[in-house]
């Protein structure tokens, strides 16, 4: 399918490459299939764009190359409308935001995605997790989480 | 807003699928059970709405403003956020 997007002009996306979210995004709940991209001078970064709103697309990164002591504590019922067993077999990836001075992750709240059924959703993690991880050059630790 | 009162054990359904059961009422804190079709999520309410408004915040970004963003990563051990599966 074709994609007219306001950031990455048309693009082609095959149809079984299209990642479904069942409940969109909180915020974005009308946007409920989604392409993810890589970005194009950035290997750490991945786009997710809306299919249907093509100005609509957020940041997206793969969360232990940035936090490496990342340990993410999805419910199990969180997991279950992806149908997945086991937090191994989805790919994770959090969200980038701003303070408008720093860029920052949103541990809170990740992204899970079932590679194989092509379905996502954005998940609460467990415990006391920053909705905006500022990434800074000096910063203490992640706290481990209880 | 339509307010019930329900006491321990009680429940209250909303729709045709989803039931709110009162656990446990202990002083001020009211333990709820929630059973509700999987693609229903259900969550704190302050919770979701902070999710939202960063979400939206997030949606703003635009390219350019994320391309330092490579000095914070580590060495690439995963695939990428854009990798196609492999099939």
């Amino acid at each position: 399918m074709r994609i007219n997007t306001s950031r990455f002009g048309r693009i082609d996306v095959a149809t079984g490459d299209v990642i479904r979210f069942p409940s969109g995004l909180p915020g974005l709940e009308d946007c409920r299939e989604w392409a993810l991209l890589a970005d194009a001078t950035n290997d750490a970064l991945g786009w997710l764009q809306s299919t249907t709103r093509g100005d609509v697309a957020v940041a997206v990164v793969s969360p232990r190359r940035f936090v490496p002591d990342y340990q993410v504590r999805i419910p199990r019922s969180e997991l279950t409308p992806l149908d997945i067993a086991d937090i191994r077999q989805a790919q994770v990836v959090v969200v980038v935001g701003t303070t408008g001075t720093d860029l920052t992750l949103n541990l809170k709240a990740p992204i899970v995605i079932n590679l194989e059924a092509r379905t996502g959703r954005q998940v609460v993690a467990s415990g006391e997790l920053p909705l905006r991880y500022e990434l800074t050059s000096t910063r203490p630790p992640l706290k481990k989480s209880a | 807003m339509l307010v019930l009162s329900r006491q321990r054990d009680e429940s209250i359904m909303i729709g045709d699928s989803i039931v709110v059961t009162i656990v446990d009422i202990r002083g001020d804190k009211v333990r709820l059970g929630i059973n509700a079709p999987a693609e229903i999520p259900v969550h704190r309410q302050e919770v979701y709405e902070a999710i939202q408004r960063e979400n939206l915040r997030a949606s703003q970004l635009q390219p350019g403003d994320t391309q330092n963003i490579g000095a914070f990563a580590g060495r690439s051990s995963t695939p990428r956020p854009g990798d196609a599966p492999r099939r």
